[in-house]
């Protein structure tokens, strides 16, 4: 049995007939293509899958695709406009908050929630809210850089 | 017109491969797709240890979807994985005392399971989904036997043996120092404190699950194997040489983007070797990503040691000796360059900063049924430190003296010649009583052991713990680790390529997962040539483009890879500076090369720049 989903994925509207059990991530790297958004585990703890689903930071492997029908979806590669770098992704240029990079991309959309919420996040809020995305390389400290970095210039161009 | 450029080396830039990664658009062995691609799913035991009876695929096959299911049976003229490190008496290795048992690892068990994990069959289908649905449709006929995992129960009378072999659970013994010293040692000594010592297993967990594509070209028969590996060279030599005997010219490895690796990705694994097998047979390129389960159930895990240590001390606090007795776990089967890290990655750094009267350390690599142990982040040196310096802690604890005071008084004084260990290596040069001075000067002990006091007077327990460290890096040269048991050479490749603008390609042996190679290498050969960054390009992990290589691991990167540039860089100097003295109509011997261009010693004026003498090389209207 396939069902069909439509939704609306950085700015592109997307439709398909899917399985009911295939997982939004699944949909998104393999049925979409769009590779940026990651799978580092299979039990929702690591955030490498993080995507904006209106507006909401979510982590794409613990929803199905059908249940994101209707959705407007921002993966990684809709968050730079018109060739321009992100402030958060300028950020984590600027502070190396990233190594390998596969935890990048969920840390990053994590990240933007965490600053439309806490526009002069502190260290601790910043650490606190990050609970849900794992880095092995950075230790987090430069991440913890890059998000304070990147929320000073948000605030300043407001 | 000469342009002097900063030196870039040392600072601080921003990395030239983060664009890729902070957009979404790495790319990473998952990501890669390709036309008529199907997928794998493994059927793995669920039993520490098993005998497998019986494995019936007919209704797996049946399921819709289902291109192929093979299991062990069905990999005829396939060998063993291989292990790289041959710890035995006849081939000269120092300090074997029990020949490493050279158990086989097939790439799917088919007599005996022998972990949590070992995969006995593989499901290839049109789509992951179908492939895990029909791996559940596989009937495994288990027989479970008794188990091994406890690393000090491995060698008990009576523990379920792991492999047929007249060694038992003992896959090897091998020690380093002088034992009878170290026994007289300690009979002088005033105090002796023996402890247990348990470094625990753990898990590496890259963020990025092992993964590969494994992609046979029926027309040319060239097989093409995109894998998570920290050095694709390796995997080739490996796959081709050992386990499927099939020539290197028609195998492509390559490791693209790799997301962290920490020594897990070092080694060849089952499911690479039975993607690129089955691939052939199928004749459809196959991919597989594990999931994080799968990770923990089969990803080479790390330390995994059990160890007896004593110290000797003479009553004022000198170390007269150290005795080591190491249990170390080394899991169900070989991994890749499993003997070498509880041997030689960890006897030999057991001197540690200290001048110790005499050493001896017994290391009894075990076989359980558990994930394989290999090498992982500094592998077997942080194993030795523990160990050293947590006795150092005990002497001091039982001669009730200040732990500092104790390691000061056992520096090996400063020396700037050879300092020669009692386990084998020796040191370049040291200071280490100069080092704690250094620390010493931010950090106030005196008044921290006062504030120290003081707070236990009011119930807080504050604590402060010193470490030394010494490390052993690059698992370099060739001919020193060739006469430790390395089945391979240990150099590195770099290989330089001009362009006939004067841009340069560098193709490295050095693999980056995270470690930013991309830049790293490119500010050297930037500062070497005198030329911006932007001309230079970094190309690695790929056995297609860069001819040979050994891959990022032990710290070496920078010291071999990094070295291995600097020589290219310097012949391609050397050659530069014929075709500018030609050109000139001067000596080579004349020439020098400064800030970008070629030069006649001492007179900047007369030069011909770096591009102006590549274009030459390449258009050679007037060439030497």
């Amino acid at each position: 049995m396939k069902l069909p989903v439509k939704m609306t994925i950085n700015g592109t509207s997307v439709n398909h007939e899917v399985e009911p059990r295939l997982l939004l991530v699944h949909y998104i790297r393999e049925t979409v293509g769009l590779t940026g958004t990651h799978v580092g585990c299979d039990t929702s703890q690591c955030g490498a899958c993080t995507i904006m689903m209106n507006g909401q930071a979510v982590k794409s492997c613990t929803l199905f695709a059908v249940q994101a029908t209707g959705a407007d979806i921002m993966t990684i590669e809709g968050l730079a406009k018109d060739g321009e770098l992100h402030p958060i992704q300028q950020g984590f240029w600027e502070k190396h908050g990233l190594q390998c990079g596969f935890c990048t991309p969920g840390m990053i959309l994590s990240a933007l929630q965490l600053i439309q919420r806490y526009p002069k996040p502190s260290e601790e809020v910043i650490r606190h809210q990050l609970e849900g995305n794992l880095c092995r390389c950075t230790g987090y400290h430069n991440i913890v850089k890059a998000i304070e970095w990147a929320a000073d210039k948000m605030a300043a161009t407001k | 017109m000469a342009v002097t450029q900063d030196r870039l080396f040392g600072k601080s830039i921003k990395r030239t491969e983060d664009p890729r990664f902070i957009t979404g658009r790495g790319n990473y062995v998952d990501d890669v797709k390709l036309a008529g691609m199907t997928y794998a799913a493994f059927v793995r035991s669920p039993h520490a240890h098993a005998w497998i009876k019986s494995i019936d695929v007919a209704a797996a096959k049946s399921q819709p979807g289902v291109v192929a299911v093979f299991t062990g049976k069905d990999m005829t003229g396939v060998n063993s994985l291989p292990c790289g490190w041959d710890l035995r008496k006849e081939k000269g290795v120092p300090g074997v005392v029990q020949d490493l048992a050279m158990v086989p690892h097939m790439p799917l068990a088919s007599d005996f399971a022998r972990h949590v994990g070992d995969p006995v069959a593989v499901v290839i289908a049109e789509s992951q989904s179908a492939a895990v649905d029909a791996a559940e449709k596989v009937q495994v006929t288990w027989e479970p036997l008794p188990s091994v995992t406890a690393t000090d129960k491995a060698t008990a009378p009576g523990a379920p043996k792991v492999h047929d072999v007249p060694t038992g659970n003992v896959a090897f013994k091998w020690a380093l120092g002088d034992g009878a010293a170290t026994d007289a040692a300690f009979k002088a000594a005033a105090v002796t404190v023996k402890k247990r010592i348990v470094n625990q297993r753990l898990v590496a967990n890259a963020m990025e699950p092992r993964a590969c594509v494994a992609r046979f070209e029926d027309a040319t028969g060239e097989l093409t194997l995109w894998v998570t590996s920290q050095n694709p060279h390796v995997h080739r030599l490996l796959m081709c040489a050992f386990v499927l005997g099939i020539p290197e010219h028609k195998v492509r490895v390559i490791a693209p983007d790799v997301g962290g690796g920490f020594g897990s990705k070092i080694f060849l694994y089952n499911e690479e070797v039975v993607c690129s097998w089955a691939s052939r047979l199928i004749k459809r390129p196959i991919r597989w990503t594990a999931t994080r389960r799968e990770a923990y159930m089969t990803d080479a895990q790390g330390r995994d040691h059990v160890t007896d240590a004593e110290i000797a001390l003479s009553k004022d606090g000198r170390i007269l000796g150290l005795r080591v007795k190491t249990t170390a776990n080394l899991g169900a089967y070989l991994s890749t360059f499993a003997p070498a890290v509880p041997t030689f990655l960890y006897g030999t750094l057991l001197n540690g900063v200290y001048a110790i009267g005499a050493i001896h350390v017994e290391v009894t690599g075990v076989f359980t049924n558990t994930t394989a142990v290999d090498a992982y982040r500094g592998a077997g040196r942080p194993e030795a430190c523990y160990v050293l310096e947590r006795i150092v802690d005990a002497g001091a604890a039982a001669l009730k003296m200040d732990p500092l005071e104790l390691r000061r008084k056992n520096f090996i004084p400063k020396f700037s010649g050879a300092f020669q260990t009692l386990v084998a290596v020796s040191y370049d040069s040291g200071d280490y009583a100069g080092a704690l001075d250094k620390l010493m000067t931010v950090f106030d002990y005196k008044k921290f052991r006062t504030e120290q006091a003081a707070a236990r007077t009011q119930g807080r327990l504050l604590g402060v713990g010193f470490s030394t460290y010494i490390e052993a890096c690059s698992i370099a040269p060739s001919k020193l680790v060739g006469a430790l048991g390395a089945g391979a050479g240990l150099y590195e490749s770099g290989k330089v390529r001009v362009h006939p603008t004067g841009s340069v390609t560098v193709y490295t042996g050095s693999h980056a997962h995270g470690q930013g190679h991309e830049t790293t290498f490119a500010q050297l050969v930037a500062d070497e040539l005198g030329i911006p960054m932007a001309q230079v390009e970094i190309v690695h992990g790929d056995t297609g483009l860069v001819p040979f290589g050994m891959g990022t691991y032990g710290s070496r990167s920078a010291s071999v890879g990094g070295t291995a540039i600097k020589m290219s860089l310097d012949k391609i100097k050397e050659k530069g500076k014929k075709i500018a003295a030609h050109l000139l109509e001067a000596s080579p011997n004349d020439m020098e090369y400064v800030n970008g261009q070629f030069q006649v010693k001492g007179v900047p004026g007369k030069a011909v720049p770096f591009g102006a003498v590549a274009l030459t090389a390449y258009v050679p209207h007037n060439y030497p």
